[in-house]
């Protein structure tokens, strides 16, 4: 028993003296951040720690050639893995470790490789803030990229109070027309842009009378409201401007004015299961006109859900798009066979303007990033379209003008950047391109 | 015109609440609780109809049929397996229960059927106009749904030894069991009849809408509504309570944005109830 009890104890001393260890290497890829600011905050006054922000930008990890000397600097992927959004998180994650390849490939940044740390939020906000707290802390992430609408305003705090850039290929909430700008960037533009390009659409194919379907969100309304002041400017007659809730088994209460108006064309702005019933109920109902919906119905399942019939020729859809003409766009075209697919160039622009913020940088940190980022992506200075070229033009003492494979990306006072939007018509079962509006039709 | 318009679609919502909420009230009156899972039962006869019907192609009746009679089996099957064993311990603990039954449910229908919409396999519904009035095929069968129905259950609880036994039990169950009325049997025959109205609702909901996997409990508020308007327990009140709740709410459209229809739907709920706290049932219920 004796000799037993011994072994159980040697045993348990060695796992104790391994889990230390463990312990102690676990943290080593954020230990290089946290000792440097230790070391700042041990040579700072304490209660001057409020007045250190632009001075942590100048003092953190100093500008080294070689990457660093091969160190890394870790930036955030937070983004929905699982859930509704899904699809869309795997590709903008997929997209940014693409960016950080090149970016790695090309030599790092002067702060080192770039490491990425992925977290799944799916979707929620409160998983997303404690992923969110958990890179910045624990693994020192300078910026994250990529959270949804629904995540990225709960974070907008949290990027101010930790000084960590957090920037978004598809979150086109308006809240952040308000809240972003400092520290909260997007490489998509704002739902506004989709109402603008909509109004625009609408305004221009001759119709006496629009009338408006809105679903009863925040998303669909704001844009709408744009949209049908652009229709009202062009001097088109607005029938109706109905707000519905979504979740109804019918939509009828809602269609009997709209039917008894007969308008020329009707503007839905909903989700898919909102928008199959109205569109059906509007045609089972005597509704001849043409429609145009929002991105939500802009996929190829609602030809079988609604009927191909029903929307062949006569349906539009307008929807967030890049521009495939672009040289830009092209490029990345020709070295990432996964370009087209939603968002994925957005996500490459957002890491390789990170890349070259920390280039242009004198610091390593997420104040550094945000003090240059505007100044990369829209100056006089030299185009460049790759982290590469930006690098060496930086190198060379020159000023950068990133331009993205999304288009151009010139970030106005609230973080956000034009866009581009398609216009889709329905032919044979299938959603066809009819019109491109490039960034700069609405640059006015 | 336009008001008689509004006052028609109206009736149909009314029928639709009436079918979701008849079964409901039958729960309530004879098992003593509020099953909050009534709700995601409409779901399960939805998406049994829209998978015989457009996955596995069986033609619509068949699988509207097949969908109600295996929502009343789950129905019971819920009754014997999880209400049964509590129910002495309370309507309080039973409603609480239930709740947890639709979280449930709700999550096999979301990992069986995925996210995404469903819709059936049947034509664009048919439209006619009588006197300008427009009504469409499956509004049509919506009305005549819910009144062949409403009149099918009064006669089954008035003619019938089993209605009789369920109005028995309702009334009193001791009373009812000394007179030698069979509660299991009863009971079970409540579950598959409460059931089978769910799943009556639930093959009008997959005929009339698109179909989500949360869009079958998002109706749970506008059944409480109609159900505590007609004063919970009384299936006859069901009916006026139903038509009452869709035709105001369909007819305040005509005077105030469509988005404040739920709203409507309440308010009507509480005005009533300040004038008539046991709901239009009032203390009789049938």
């Amino acid at each position: 028993m004796g000799t037993n009890k011994r072994k159980w104890m040697r045993l348990f001393a060695v796992l104790f003296a391994l889990s230390l260890v463990g312990a102690a290497c676990g943290d080593d890829d954020s230990a290089d951040q946290q000792d440097q600011d230790a070391e700042e905050t041990a040579s700072q006054p304490s209660e001057d720690a409020a007045g250190t922000d632009s001075e942590t930008a100048d003092e953190t990890s100093p500008p080294t050639t070689e990457a660093a000397e091969r160190g890394e600097v870790t930036v955030g992927v937070l983004v929905p893995l699982t859930g509704e959004l899904g699809e869309f998180g795997a590709i903008v994650a997929d997209a940014i470790e693409f960016g950080v390849s090149e970016i790695n490939a090309a030599g790092g940044t002067r702060c080192g490789d770039i490491r990425t740390v992925v977290a799944d939020t799916g979707g929620d906000a409160e998983t997303g803030i404690r992923e969110a707290t958990n890179m910045i802390e624990s693994e020192g992430a300078v910026a994250i990229l990529g959270p949804t609408s629904g995540v990225m305003v709960p974070l907008v705090d949290l990027a101010h109070r930790e000084e960590v850039v957090i920037m978004s290929p598809y979150a086109g909430t308006i809240t952040l027309n308000e809240l972003g700008g400092d520290f909260v960037y997007r490489t998509v533009s704002s739902d506004l842009g989709d109402g603008a390009a909509s109004g625009l659409w609408l305004s221009s194919r001759g119709y006496e009378s629009v009338a408006f379907l809105i679903q009863n969100e925040e998303s669909t309304i704001s844009p709408a409201e744009v949209a049908r002041d652009e229709v009202n400017a062009a001097g088109i007659k607005i029938t109706d401007f109905i707000v519905y809730n979504p979740g109804q088994p019918s939509y009828q209460a809602e269609l009997t004015t709209v039917l008894a108006n007969d308008p020329d064309a009707i503007f839905l702005a909903g989700g898919q299961e909102s928008g199959v019933t109205v569109i059906k109920e509007a045609v089972a109902g005597g509704f001849e006109g043409e429609w145009l919906f929002t991105a939500d119905l802009a996929v190829p399942e609602i030809f079988d859900a609604v009927g191909a019939d029903l929307i062949n020729d006569k349906a539009f859809v307008e929807f967030a798009d890049v521009d495939p003409s672009l040289p830009e766009f092209i490029s990345f075209e020709e070295r990432y066979d996964k370009a087209g697919d939603p968002f994925a160039p957005n996500s490459f622009d957002m890491v390789t303007l990170v890349a070259l913020a920390l280039e242009s940088a004198g610091g390593c940190d997420g104040a550094a990033i945000n003090g240059t980022i505007r100044g990369v992506a829209d100056s006089d200075g030299t185009k460049v379209s790759t982290f590469a070229e930006g690098r060496d033009v930086l190198a060379a003492g020159g000023t950068i003008n990133y331009e993205g494979a999304s288009g151009p990306l010139v970030f106005d006072a609230s973080g956000t950047v034009s866009g581009a939007y398609t216009i889709q018509q329905a032919i044979n079962g299938e959603w066809v391109n009819v019109e491109f509006y490039p960034a700069s039709t609405f640059d006015r | 015109m336009l008001l008689l318009q509004f006052f028609v679609t109206g009736v149909v919502t009314g029928c639709f609440l009436i079918l979701a909420t008849i079964g409901f009230s039958l729960t309530r009156r004879v098992e003593g609780f509020l099953n909050i899972a009534h709700a995601e039962l409409l779901g399960v006869s939805a998406f049994t109809t829209w998978w015989l019907n457009a996955e596995l192609g069986v033609h619509v009746i068949v699988a509207a049929v097949v969908a109600i009679a295996f929502t009343a089996l789950v129905g019971l099957l819920i009754a014997r397996v999880i209400y049964d064993p509590i129910r002495a311990r309370g309507p309080a603990v039973l409603l609480i229960t239930s709740t947890g039954v639709a979280f449930v449910l709700g999550g096999v229908i979301d990992g069986l059927i995925g996210t995404g919409i469903r819709t059936l396999q049947i034509g664009l519904a048919h439209r006619y106009e009588v006197f300008g009035i427009r009504i469409t095929s499956h509004q049509l069968l919506m009305v005549v749904l819910a009144a062949a129905t409403s009149v099918s259950l009064a006669v089954f609880l008035n003619r019938t030894r089993t209605g009789l036994a369920i109005r028995a039990m309702s009334a009193n169950p001791s009373l009812a069991a000394s007179r030698g009325v069979n509660l299991s049997a009863t009971s079970r025959a409540t579950w598959l009849l409460s059931s089978s109205l769910a799943g009556i609702a639930g093959v009008m909901l997959a005929v009339v809408a698109t179909l989500t996997t949360d869009l079958a409990f998002a109706q749970i508020l506008q059944i409480l509504a109609v159900a505590i308007l007609a004063g919970l327990g009384s299936l006859y009140a069901v009916i006026v309570s139903g038509l009452l709740v869709g035709i105001a709410m369909d007819v305040s459209a005509f005077w105030i944005p469509a988005g404040y229809r739920p709203l409507v739907a309440f308010a009507v709920v509480i005005v009533v109830l300040v004038f008539r706290p046991a709901g239009l049932a009032g203390t009789r219920a049938a």
